[in-house]
């Protein structure tokens, strides 16, 4: 075995290799640092894959250009009196080996991120009472009570719609890593874990005319230097996370583009609530107000985005924009402190390393906390481990970021604020009764201004609460090639892959 | 003693050898912190479906009673299943190995030869300016970090005179000697000092030698006592020290193929280990470790066909 290996890796220098469409100039190729770990959708949350997932399969909704919804596998749906019943009426479209795409196929998507225990984040559907195969190209979904934003969340690239027949036959071992049946623009040419994914343009696609492009080629490369040289060279043509600190001099160069694009992200840090200092009030507070973020945002961020004002990214819908947030003023910070007696207290602050930008918000956490008296310890530690610590509750304070799959505020608010939605309010601790209860009547509030009113409410409490620190509101820094168009990222970090192709 | 027997004795060798590494490598990952099941589902997952996850790996189970199923699988050619990509750790390792192999390959042509004209010019013209120029330059290339010399290599020839690809593995042999190129040579000047200087050293303590001066007496010319005798004897240490850095080729080129973004054995190690990828690193270490194993006993023949004293 061993001596096979060996003999292989020394044989294949003198032998061709397949030839992957590398060269073709009907395909668009990215690099980008994120791994493509797993390619079933109800099995990571990892960025690689969310930017992998939304090339592979279709949902029953999609977004145009614009960000609107629009119909995707369902041609049309109608909803019941009581707002508990959809009934989606399928279009006409086939999994790229060619067998149709039915309602029995829909149900067993939904109905697997909701059971299936692997499944990562059951929270999209978990309203779900029971889904109906009405017919063929029939399919209902009885929901537990109404839930408005429900048609936004078909849309999750995590509910991408997979074929039951190929899952159930090869098992979802082999039905996702060997050439799955997909059901968006593309299929998988090869898959080379660690290295890239290729993909080819799915002939069974039901959007007629896309993708416009023969392929893509999605190429892992960790080392940021090494994408931009390969972008420069082109031999790419786009690069994930081109870096912070690199925007402005090659927006300034002009050799290739540097949109900054939108993303529903925040950077905040997390505060433990269980534990002393923070879980009293005064503290978090001061620990808000004895933070320049304005400062912060120039040096690490390099005012690339916003400080962020309220405890939700800015673009989502309902962002309360006009609130102030935390100013920096270090006057009533001491002075809560004095109030709370917490002078002189240790504070942990873990961060998850490799990351150059959050060691810098570390660095400048220690000084200016240092100034009303909190002394602080940061512990840098392995992504995994870090997450761990978080879920356990064994810390302080945590550097981090979240993104929103959608622009609708519910999922985004369950997930960052809310106690009872099932991770204690991102692992924080922080538990407000009225903020849970806002957050599920707005979920039911068909009137879109009330439903403003509601979330916004949220956002003010738990702002002013300081359930998390929000630092800034960075946009994707992605660079792209001068001889591609169409090719962007969407808020919710999918590229617009379908519209892609080179200029002549 | 029989080079049959002794053959056989070195391979038995071997077992102890690789025995001893899958239990320290075992040992070692037990001792990190960090939980894969929690790694692979992320923040977002159920504490019940990090059980389930937990459960279905096998994590659940006593260290001993991981390491034996580990290793009963191992040895019927099982190296488990990646815990974050779900595919064959063997299937992973066989598409890796093929840009670590050739970039080894490519490495040990362009090195071995330069290193033997520049040691030899260096030993027969001692403490002339070219014995001065080649040891200047060694240290010069031995002093210069590899990814330094990576990145500049890969701005002034790739990106402004692009003469040479940034990234990849290319395709067919020319395609690779072509992306390859870069990479080996970066290598090479880090690898070529360390063997010019050890044959340097090896030429002049042979060259004073009694077996020289006997050579002389006889009347033997100066070219075949440099060619039958002292480059003989002398080239053995040089072997030997080639052999290690060989082996440490195999899997100490992650820098390099980090930056080259050349998916090697280095770049997969690399990913496993930030990914607690629990089945790659000890597929990958066994590995390492047999073919550490495999290129000394190689060595170890080439110097007893060189030199049949080593036999005894």
């Amino acid at each position: 075995m061993f001596l096979a290996l060996m003999l292989t890796s020394i044989g294949t220098i003198a032998s061709a290799d397949e030839s992957p469409p590398g060269s073709r100039p009907d395909i668009i190729r990215i690099a980008s640092g994120s791994r493509t770990l797993t390619l079933d959708p109800t099995r990571s949350w990892n960025s690689g894959d969310i930017e992998t997932f939304g090339q592979l399969y279709s949902r029953l909704f999609r977004r145009d250009q614009a960000g609107n919804l629009q119909p995707g596998l369902a041609e049309r749906w109608e909803m019941s009196a009581d707002a508990r019943t959809y009934t989606f009426h399928l279009r006409d479209a086939r999994f790229s080996d060619g067998t149709p795409i039915t309602a029995d196929d829909v149900r067993f998507t939904l109905l697997r991120m909701r059971d299936d225990p692997e499944a990562l984040y059951s929270e999209p559907v978990s309203g779900v009472v029971d889904v109906v195969a009405v017919d063929q190209r029939t399919v209902r979904v009885m929901l537990a009570e109404p839930n408005v934003p429900f048609l936004d969340t078909l849309e999750v690239c995590f509910l991408g719609i997979t074929s039951r027949a190929d899952v159930e036959n090869r098992g979802p071992g082999k039905a996702f890593t060997e050439h799955p049946v997909t059901s968006g623009p593309y299929r998988v040419r090869e898959w080379k874990p660690g290295d890239r994914l290729v993909l080819e343009a799915n002939p069974y696609y039901w959007r007629e005319g896309f993708p416009r492009n023969g392929g893509a080629e999605l190429i892992e490369v960790i080392d940021a230097n090494t994408r931009i040289a390969m972008l420069l060279a082109g031999e790419v043509d786009a690069i994930r996370q081109l870096g912070w600190s690199r925007a402005e001099s090659f927006r300034a160069q002009g050799k290739v583009s540097v949109p900054l694009e939108p993303a529903n992200l925040i950077w905040l840090i997390l505060l433990n609530h269980a534990q002393p200092p923070f879980d009293d009030l005064r503290v978090r507070q001061a620990a808000a107000l004895a933070l320049d973020r304005q400062a912060m945002a120039r040096v690490v961020l390099r005012n690339l985005g916003r400080v962020a004002n309220t405890t939700m990214p800015a673009s989502l819908d309902h962002h309360l924009a006009d609130f102030p947030g935390w100013p920096y003023d270090l006057e009533r910070a001491r002075q809560l402190m004095a109030e709370a007696g917490a002078a002189g207290h240790e504070v942990v602050i873990n961060i998850a390393a490799p990351s150059p930008q959050m060691e810098l918000i570390g660095l400048i956490l220690q000084a200016q906390w240092a100034d009303i008296g909190l002394k602080t310890r940061i512990v840098k530690m392995d992504q995994g481990q870090e997450v761990q610590r978080l879920m356990d509750g064994d810390y302080n304070a945590s550097i981090n970021w979240w993104y929103n799959e959608n622009p609708d505020p519910d999922l985004a608010l369950r997930w960052a604020v809310c106690g009872s939605c099932g991770n204690r309010a991102y692992y924080t601790n922080y538990s407000n009764k009225e903020v849970d209860r806002l957050i599920a009547e707005a979920a039911r509030e068909p009137d879109p201004a009330l439903r403003r009113v509601l979330y916004q409410r949220v956002q003010r409490i738990s702002t002013e609460e300081v359930a998390q620190i929000p630092l800034f509101y960075p946009p994707w820094v992605n660079a792209y090639s001068h001889a591609i168009e169409g090719l962007g990222m969407t808020p919710a970090l999918q590229w617009t892959l379908e519209n892609a192709r080179h200029l002549r | 003693m029989t080079r049959a027997y002794w053959l056989l004795q070195r391979l038995t060798q071997l077992l102890p050898v690789l025995l001893g590494i899958s239990v320290i490598c075992f040992a070692l990952l037990q001792m990190i912190p960090g939980d894969p099941a929690r790694i692979i589902l992320g923040s977002r997952a159920s504490p019940e479906a990090v059980a389930a996850m937990r459960d279905r790996l096998g994590l659940d189970q006593p260290a001993l009673q991981q390491y034996l199923t580990y290793m009963s699988k191992v040895i019927r050619g099982d190296f488990g299943e990646s815990i974050s990509y779900k595919v064959p750790v063997s299937k992973l390792i066989l598409e890796h190995a093929p840009v670590t192999g050739s970039l080894a390959v490519y490495v040990i042509a362009l090195a071995v030869p330069i290193a033997l004209i520049l040691g030899m010019l260096a030993a027969r013209y001692r403490g002339t300016w070219v014995d001065h120029l080649i040891r200047m330059l060694s240290v010069l290339g031995m002093t210069m970090p590899v990814f330094w010399l990576a990145i500049l290599m890969l701005r002034l020839f790739s990106i402004d005179l692009g003469w040479f690809p940034v990234s990849g593995y290319g395709q067919g042999f020319l395609g690779h000697l072509h992306h390859l190129f870069l990479p080996a040579v970066s290598i090479s000047i880090w690898m070529i000092p360390v063997l010019v200087r050890n044959l340097r050293a090896s030429i002049v303590q042979q060259s004073v030698a009694d077996y020289v001066l006997a050579g002389r007496a006889k009347g033997l010319t100066e070219r075949h006592i440099f060619t039958h005798h002292i480059l003989k004897n002398a080239s053995l240490p040089t072997l030997n020290l080639f052999g290690v850095l060989v082996a440490y080729l195999i899997g100490g080129t992650v820098i390099v193929e980090l930056v080259y973004a050349l998916p090697g054995l280095g770049l997969l190690m690399f990913n496993a280990i930030l990914g607690r990828d629990y089945p790659i690193i000890q597929g990958l270490t066994l590995f390492y470790a047999l073919a550490t194993v495999v290129i000394t006993l190689v060595t170890d023949i080439l110097s007893g066909l060189i030199d049949p004293r080593v036999k005894a």
